[in-house]
């Protein structure tokens, strides 16, 4: 077979899934970047006031008739989203925008002065301004919300008296993703090495039962936690029975509840790949490193947990990864303040129907992400020489 | 009755009924919010509908909650749903986004027979819910009376449930702060009466557990998990049926309606507004609350109701002091103020 028909026959074989990647992963994605910065409903609504408006927004009897001219040519399907829309810059302007709307059935406007009588609000320069920002088909409006900047009465930027709220919610996404990686890995360590080289029949067992949580609902093992942790649950009664405690203690709808039951959920994506790796090590390393003189502790610490590092780094990656994307399990046993960012995104989508906002969180997180496996991928580049040469 | 973690799960489903379907020359469908209630709605309204067009089938769909699926369907022309049941706030944003079909309220039996906050241009409420807070009487030693009782720590340890969310829970902060119920919302509206509503929220924040979904405050009622909880009257009423013995405040409750309303380009329409017609008139309205205990928005219906099974329905005498909840007010300020409400939680 020549060259060139290893190439073409390789590239055949790739072709589907490249093609299946391409469009249901990658379009959707290029969907959500595009939307995360996407002005158009404004824009293509408002385009005589679009092109009047001056930068700072400064009102005129110019901009105000085509404003109404604007107005009273969009239909209603679009004239609500653009009200929502204009309302999370300046509260209180889609009632404005509609009120105008109805009254422009009646009332000709024909500069500033009609407007006004229509309704005083449009005095309040902070209207304006939000007319004037939204002049372009893009918008950095929800990018500048995600990291806590507001806008200033001079129309520039600054940060917002609440704070980098969805900022905060990033990094609290990633510490727990991180706590539940490590805890998980921690478990699913000495379970896998009691399944890699235990008897027949605890290995049997022991693995049932791995996959039997990794076979069940995440909603029934998250909801069975509640039934364990609450005020009198299985393990409250248990401690109290004991005499330990004398007041039931606070298990769940904490930080320590939605921890405990994310590890649950996500512990077969750690034993599998630290089980799959601890069976390919042969036992027989381990007599020939004690033969040669190394201690139980150390010929674990020299031959074994090196070669079982690629299965940590695998199940612990894995964990990491998909907490990042976790909300069920919180929602339903974390308080607000245990919430991860995915809540927020869902929160935007399908509550508040900011959809804008839900895909720049979705595009922060994914960047993070990929910030997050460059750096990884550049310190094992950097690591390996020189452990090699060591 | 928002049922928010489910519709976080359904969030997932959202995408698979946005892919094209079948979507021509099908069946009249109607979707509500499953459960008890939808099985109640399926008795009083959908089986006697149903007969009186000669025995069309209907199809039965569960809503979660949110525009996001309904906005899928109108944006994708894949209408698969005429009638369902709204919550109010979605009843206005919807309808100013045209997702749903303006009425004609001739055609449906006229405004006048209804409540006036029942009727809207795209939906004619139908169900009464009402919010107050619920305790064990058991498990306290005298009884709570209103919402400044309900902010008292000190006489009542324990944890408080509330709804995690800003709106109707901020309106509470500001009436146990001693706010006038009409003044509330032109309070709430300044800046210094936010602050004033956060200020209140600082004072029990440790001692608040949140709820998502309405079965919630009941199950941790029950469970003790809580001292006192904001609940739906309707869940408290149906808990003591099946044995609880749980107690609801009705002082200074907050209410709300859940409307019927029409998909804006259902192929079914003028089954639609026949079927909206028939929810309206009293007879089935009256029967509703003998199913579960919510109240009827029929005026004549209002007035039928069995003075003894009415204590516990929104309705008479519990509505004496009530705050009717500002739909308009929160659709205008919900981002900003739930920015804040965000921020306050993860302080």
């Amino acid at each position: 077979m020549s060259r060139v028909s290893l190439y073409l026959s390789t590239l055949l074989l790739v072709a589907l899934p490249v093609a299946y990647v391409a469009f249901l992963y990658l379009v959707p994605l290029g969907g959500v970047a595009l939307r995360s910065v996407d002005n158009s409903t404004i824009h293509a609504n408002l385009p005589a006031t679009a092109s009047a408006i001056d930068e700072a927004g400064a009102p005129s009897d110019e901009v105000a008739a085509a404003l109404a001219k604007d107005l009273a040519a969009a239909d209603r399907r679009s004239l609500g989203e653009l009200a929502r829309l204009l309302n999370l810059d300046a509260p209180g302007m889609r009632s404005l925008l509609l009120k105008t709307k109805r009254a422009l059935d009646e009332v000709e406007v024909k500069g500033l002065a009609d407007l006004r009588a229509i309704d005083p609000d449009w005095d309040e320069p902070i209207y304006w301004q939000a007319l004037a920002e939204n002049a372009q088909p893009y918008t950095f409006r929800y990018y500048a919300t995600a990291i806590g900047l507001d806008r200033d009465p001079a129309g520039g930027w600054q940060f917002g008296a609440e704070g980098a709220i969805y900022l905060q919610i990033l990094l609290r996404t990633f510490w727990m993703s991180l706590q539940v990686a490590v805890i998980a890995c921690l478990i699913a360590y000495p379970l896998a090495h009691a399944i890699a080289n235990g008897p027949p029949t605890v290995r049997v067992l022991l693995l049932g039962a791995v996959l039997l949580s990794f076979w069940m609902s995440i909603l029934v093992r998250t909801t069975a936690w509640v039934v364990i942790l609450q005020r009198e649950g299985l393990v409250n009664e248990a401690l109290m029975a004991l005499g330990l405690v004398r007041e039931p203690v606070q298990l769940i709808f904490n930080r320590l509840g939605t921890l405990l039951a994310m590890v649950h959920v996500l512990l077969p994506f750690a034993v599998l790949p630290l089980l799959n790796n601890m069976k390919q090590i042969p036992a027989q390393q381990r007599d020939a490193a004690r033969s040669l003189g190394a201690g139980p502790f150390e010929s674990f610490l020299r031959v074994y947990l090196p070669q079982t590092m690629r299965g940590i780094l695998v199940g612990a990656g894995t964990v990491f990864i998909l907490s990042l994307g976790f909300y069920i399990t919180p929602a339903l046993v974390g308080s607000p303040g245990d919430q991860l960012l995915s809540y927020y995104i869902a929160d935007f989508m399908l509550k508040q129907l900011n959809w804008g906002m839900a895909s720049t969180l979705s595009v922060i997180l994914l960047a993070c992400v990929l910030l997050g496996l460059a750096v990884a991928w550049l310190v094992n580049l950097l690591w390996r020489p020189a452990a090699r040469a060591a | 009755m928002s049922i928010r973690w489910k519709s976080l799960i359904a969030g997932l489903g959202v995408t698979v009924l946005a892919l094209p379907g079948l979507a021509q020359a099908r069946d009249f469908t109607i979707a509500s919010w499953g459960g008890n209630y939808q099985d109640a709605q399926r008795t009083v309204y959908f089986a006697p509908f149903a007969k009186s067009q000669g025995d069309i089938r209907i199809l039965e769909e569960t809503y979660l909650g949110g525009l996001a699926q309904i906005k899928a369907m109108v944006e994708t022309g894949n209408v698969t749903w005429d009638v369902l049941m709204i919550e109010r706030s979605d009843l206005i944003v919807g309808c100013d986004e045209g997702l749903l079909e303006e009425l004609d309220w001739d055609a449906i039996g006229g405004e006048d027979q209804l409540v006036p906050q029942a009727v809207h241009p795209c939906g004619a409420g139908n169900v009464v819910v009402s919010t107050g807070f619920a305790y064990d009487p058991a498990r306290v030693k005298e009884a709570p009376k209103d919402y400044a009782d309900f902010w008292n720590v000190e006489k009542w340890p324990g944890k408080r449930g509330l709804r995690a969310m800003p709106k109707s829970t901020l309106e509470l902060a500001l009436i146990a702060d001693g706010v006038p119920l009409e003044q509330v919302y032109e309070v709430l509206a300044t800046p210094e009466g936010l602050d004033r509503a956060f200020a209140k929220m600082d004072e029990i924040k440790p001692h608040i557990q949140f709820w998502e979904a309405g079965a919630q405050p009941v199950e941790w009622l029950a469970a003790g998990d809580v001292v006192m909880s904001t609940a739906y009257n309707g869940r408290i009423a149906l808990a003591n049926e099946e044995g609880r013995d749980l107690a609801f405040v009705w002082t200074d409750h907050t209410y709300s309606m859940d409307s019927w309303a029409i998909v804006a380009d259902s192929p079914n329409k003028e089954l639609a507004v026949e079927f909206i017609k028939f929810a309206n008139t009293p007879e089935p309205q009256v029967e509703f609350p003998k199913h579960i205990p919510y109240g009827p928005t029929n005026k004549q219906a209002v007035e039928r109701l069995d003075p003894e099974a009415s204590k516990m329905l929104p309705a008479g005498a519990n509505m004496e002091r009530s705050l009717f909840i500002d739909e308009q007010f929160w659709a205008d300020n919900v981002d900003r103020i739930t920015e804040r409400w965000n921020a306050w939680i993860a302080q």
